[in-house]
């Protein structure tokens, strides 16, 4: 058994230790939103936050995610309001759709750590996250407009 | 220091009866230029000769790869810049999103193709770049006993580091990678044998 | 909303789905009927799917049920579609509910989501469709009201009596309106009575995608179902020699090890089928399994010599000729003042980033897939046949594409979960790895090009292009005798007007390697060959390469997008030490122009400043699907200029995934501009029509810049 926490629910799963984050996810938890894209850490479909870091979870194994806090896009935020999510949806940055788990998951760490991103921080935070449909100059604008959200949510406070 | 290094110290000088050049101490404000090297018994020729093998250990892909003259890693037995260009970052552990450990897990990951692991995986911070790619033997001989250059550390921190997790990790990268051209027990021997022979550059 | 990714087959399921109780007004057009709509009774709804399909639901509580019968992987027309429908129906967007239409060709005539086809095949049907609901809803109303039909206006959902101003809404007229004739000819609105059509609205699929609600294929779970890797012949068509299953069946999870068929057309690929609980136990039971393959039977082709031969067919074949005016050979022949070079692009892969996947469930006399599908009712058809189980018993369901690209339009992954299936006797999804994604095929074919010209007073007089690559035809059984039918797409219609001598032709050529269409399909690499020729051409008369095309192509809306691309690029204004390119090409009824602006990169090599794209594509739905869709060409065709290519080792792919095929990335895309051309024209496509110009108008700006002329693809940046 490999206790965790998923979403803020404890989780108590029957699988290996070796068994990757990303499999015991979606097969073993039903959470389908984290994404299966290349099985090595190349893509970024398949980021998650472990301890608030945007793990790739195709490649971390349950080992490592033992006795961790996990989240998924399906926890980032109760309604689908965290600034990032927000900002994908003023901007419509989405085409098919199947990478964005990851952009976002990757997108909100940065926030987290730099609220002001320049266009060099959002290439620095956001290159491992590859996107077949080229939605990159809206995934650009939309955390430009997630960080001034983030800003006034504070200044709102 | 930690007492035990201190006695170390004091050992050699001991030893050695030759207390060259400079001494390190936390005590003093200003680092010297230099560690300060006791030889056992100082020997350009053996000193040189050792570093010429501890040279092509540092410059295989193994290490040369985390010790990039710019601020992304390299990667492969070709040592290329390491594809999404992850970021140094101010400790080294890569920034935001791009994190080492994002990807680098605590052990290698199984199969071809995949990141290689260690619970230390880092670059050399930003304020101590310790840069070995494009280096002659004679600069990066200079800059590994230079504590402003390698992280300050002395002989004896010198000495250890071979035994570094991270060092070790080099022989050990996973499915896919060169070794380094010489065995973890012989790049330690050279690299002792060059700082205990007096810590010499070769002239190139 | 909420989402519904399907119908369900089953007819209480669907009646439940779109609120359809005893009264409801449905709308549809019957193919091959293909004209006025009909009127389906909530009482002729059946089991049976043909009833089942109507377009547009209209239920007592007003909500409207639109079946999307087109698959959406990215491209748009989950909103596109309703987009067009609520606009004639007036009623608003949030009251539309989108469900995918199962495959059924002789419900909802093509189904393939391919050659940019949703919008510019359907929408005329669509608009026509929507407003005879509306009409129909307000003569029920007005009936009812007992009033002058001509007083009546719907808006919003309602039917309004405007003298009154009282309202009924559409549910509680569904029924009096189903009850009547549909009419023929409805009253359209003009373009500039557009309310939403021609507006940026917000994607409705949207939200989903934000929060990871939306289910993909990969995502579609059905009860009881289990997983299941395949391992394949890296050669494609050799057979099983043997298989060693016994350390894989010792992986927890593993159920069962055997063989398995993949049908392609009226090929056979074959492999090993692993099958499990979970999909890591299907993939760690993989990694032991032991296969030997018998590859013999077929060439084995490596990639320098499937350019060599091309390349040397072209030297000496004519090939078969598409089409001829004039006679371009006899003109050449007779100057020794012509070009004469070749062209070359590579193989690719399509890597969408949902790896391929599929569930079957073979029940024996029935069989249902879900999956990311393009082509629901091909797959019907080839599944009926191959399985041998009566078409309407195969129930073909789309979900969510994560990208497409052209491959999802194939056949064979849904053939092999089906087969995985029958074998186990349950449903099952069967997982392609990335690396079978890109190894596997099929792939975009590598082609070669020779491009021959000659001019007389600065203007073209002859041109003679010769292809010589595979025709993703004759893997579905094109006929070998006749030519590739894509040979001069991409070429701009308007030049046959001023070149008199013309000519395309293409030279058999067949390998092994299975290809298939591809975004943009052949455009995307004769766009290459011909817009980079035109520019040829253009300084060997020593004109500039824009004024040089607007000479020749003199068709009113060529004029208008030369005349945009360069006021919007600042073409005239360009500096000496920026390399300026432009190509048009013409896709799918639609043409876009792009200039690409160049510099010398510090670091050696040159740089993409920007990218300035012009689509005119007719009467178009939502500027905003339209800007996100040439963006996202631009990025694809980057790629594939800069650096993707698919090699093969004795027909063994030596790229494997994202390392070796790496993708563009956030911190390599350059700035792009996207303008549309405000007409009133036919529809054109969108998702594939700027994808072609890119190449031609990067390595022409290179050209300029440079002074070097680039033929092959792809090439670095960094090294030119």
């Amino acid at each position: 058994m490999i206790q965790l926490t998923v979403n803020g629910k404890t989780e108590n799963l029957d699988v290996s230790p070796e068994m990757p984050l990303l499999w015991a996810i979606r097969d073993t938890l039903g959470l389908t939103g984290t994404k299966f894209g290349c099985g090595v850490a190349q893509c970024g479909a398949c980021v998650v936050h472990l301890d608030g870091e945007a793990v790739r979870s195709c490649v971390t194994k349950m080992s490592r995610a033992r006795g961790k806090n996990v989240v998924t896009i399906e926890g980032l935020s109760q309604n689908n309001d965290h600034p990032a999510q927000k900002a994908w949806q003023e901007i419509d940055v989405p085409q098919c759709g199947y990478c964005h788990s990851g952009q976002i998951m990757s997108a909100a760490v940065l926030l987290r750590e730099n609220p002001n991103p320049t266009d060099q921080d959002i290439d620095d935070a956001m290159a491992g996250n590859i996107c077949r449909c080229g939605t990159y100059p809206r995934i650009r604008k939309a955390i430009h407009l997630a960080s001034q959200m983030q800003e006034k949510t504070k200044s709102d406070k | 220091m930690s007492t035990k290094i201190k006695f170390i110290w004091i050992a050699i000088i001991l030893v050695s009866g030759i207390g060259l050049a400079f001494t390190v101490s936390k005590n003093r404000i200003v680092e010297k230029e230099y560690v300060s090297i006791v030889p056992i018994k100082k020997d350009s020729v053996a000193s040189v000769a050792a570093f010429k093998q501890v040279y092509k250990v540092l410059m295989s892909p193994r290490c040369v790869n985390c010790h990039p003259k710019g601020d992304i890693p390299l990667q492969g037995d070709n040592s290329v810049i390491h594809s999404m260009q992850p970021k140094r970052g101010k400790d080294g552990k890569g920034v935001y999103a791009m994190k080492c450990a994002n990807c680098h897990q605590p052990s290698n990951s199984p199969g071809l193709h995949t990141p290689p692991g260690n619970p230390e995986w880092h670059l050399p911070p930003a304020d101590m770049k310790m840069v070995f790619e494009g280096k002659t033997a004679h600069e990066l001989a200079k800059q590994l006993v230079n504590p402003q250059l390698n992280g300050h550390k002395d002989l004896q921190q010198l000495i250890a580091h071979a035994d570094d997790g991270l060092v070790k990790a080099g022989w050990n990268m996973g499915k896919g990678r060169t070794a380094p051209p010489l065995t973890h027990a012989q790049f330690k021997k050279a690299w002792i044998t060059w700082l205990k022979t007096g810590a010499y550059a070769p002239a190139k | 909303m909420t989402q519904n990714n399907n119908i369900d087959t089953t007819r209480r399921n669907f009646l439940k789905l779109t609120g359809l109780g005893g009264a409801a007004l449905c709308l549809g057009f019957y193919f091959p009927a293909n004209g006025a709509p009909v009127v389906v009774h909530p009482s002729e709804l059946s089991d049976s799917e043909i009833e089942l399909c109507p377009w547009i639901i209209i239920n007592p509580s007003g909500k409207v049920t639109l079946v999307n019968h087109r698959a959406e992987m990215g491209q748009g027309s989950y909103q596109s579609v309703p987009q067009i429908v609520a606009e004639e129906l007036e009623v608003d967007m949030k009251d539309i509910n989108v469900i995918f239409a199962i495959g059924n060709e002789k419900k909802y005539g093509g189904q393939i989501t391919g050659g940019s086809s949703t919008i510019r095949s359907a929408y005329k049907k669509l608009l026509k469709l929507s407003a005879a609901a509306r009409e129909m809803l307000i003569t029920a109303a007005a009936a009812k009201w007992s009033v002058p039909v001509t007083d009546c206006y719907a808006a919003s959902g309602h039917v309004i009596h405007k003298p009154s101003g009282k309202k009924l809404h559409y549910g509680e007229l569904a029924e009096a309106a189903s009850k009547l004739e549909a009419p023929k000819e409805p009253k359209l609105k003009k373009i500039s009575e557009y309310k939403l059509i021609r507006k940026p609205l917000k994607r409705i699929d949207t939200p989903l995608k934000t929060n990871g609600e939306l289910i993909f294929g990969l995502d579609k779970r059905i009860p009881g179902m289990l997983f299941a890797s395949v391992e394949r012949d890296p050669r494609y068509f050799g057979k099983v020699k043997s298989f060693d299953a016994t350390a894989a069946l010792k992986v927890p999870g593993v159920k069962r090890v055997f063989k398995v068929e993949m049908g392609y057309y009226e090929h056979i690929r074959e492999g090993v089928a692993v099958v499990a609980t979970s999909t890591w136990a299907a993939l760690e039971g993989r990694k032991q399994l032991k296969v030997e393959w018998n590859s013999s039977g077929f060439k084995h082709w490596s990639t320098p010599e499937i350019f060599e031969t091309q390349n040397n067919l072209l030297k000496t074949e004519e090939g078969m000729p598409l089409k001829t005016q004039g006679n371009p050979t006899e003109l050449l022949s007779r100057t020794n003042k012509k070009l004469d070079v070749i062209y070359q692009t590579p193989y690719q892969s399509h890597t969408a980033m949902e790896p391929i996947n599929c569930i079957a469930h073979y029940k024996g006399n029935s069989i249902e897939i879900w999956g990311p599908i393009q082509a629901p009712g091909w797959v019907q058809d080839y599944i009926s046949k191959k399985f041998k189980i009566d078409k309407e018993k195969v129930i073909v369901n789309m979900t969510f594409l994560g990208g497409g690209f052209g491959r999802k339009a194939m056949n064979d992954y849904p053939y092999e979960a089906v087969a995985v299936s029958k074998e186990i006797g349950g449903p099952v999804q069967v997982v392609w790895t990335r690396e079978d994604d890109a190894t596997l095929g099929p792939f975009r074919p590598g082609i070669s090009y020779r491009c021959e010209g000659s001019m007389s007073d600065g203007k073209i007089n002859a041109l003679k292009f010769r292809m010589a690559g595979q025709n993703n035809g004759h893997w579905s059984g094109a006929p070998k005798d006749k030519p590739n039918g894509s040979t001069s797409e991409g070429f701009l219609k308007p030049y046959y007007e001023s070149i008199k001598n013309v000519s395309f032709s293409d030279i058999l050529f067949e390998t092994s390697i299975p290809t298939s269409f591809w975004r943009s399909v052949y455009a995307s690499t004769n766009g290459f060959a011909y817009e980079s020729f035109i520019d040829e051409m253009a300084h060997e008369a020593g004109k500039d390469p824009l004024d040089f095309r607007r000479e020749h192509l003199h068709e009113e809306r060529c004029q208008k997008l030369i005349d945009k691309i360069e006021e919007v690029s600042d073409w005239k204004r360009r500096k000496k030490n920026e390399g300026y390119g432009v190509a048009i090409t013409e896709c799918f009824n639609s043409t876009v122009g792009q200039v690409v602006k160049v510099s010398k990169n510090p670091d050696g090599g040159v740089k993409i400043d920007k990218v300035w794209a012009v689509m005119d594509c007719g009467w178009y739905v939502n500027p905003d699907i339209i800007h996100a869709q040439v963006e996202g060409s631009i990025v694809m065709g980057l790629g594939a200029a800069t650096t993707h290519q698919i090699t093969f080792k004795e027909n063994i792919v030596e790229q494997h995934n994202f390392y070796d095929y790496p993708m563009p990335r956030i911190n390599e895309i350059p700035l792009i501009e996207v303008h549309i051309i405000d007409n009133e024209e036919d529809a054109g496509g969108v998702g594939e029509p700027a994808l072609p110009p890119f190449a031609p108008a990067l390595t022409n700006a290179i050209f300029d810049l440079t002074g070097k002329r680039i033929r092959t693809l792809p090439f670095s940046l960094g090294t030119v």
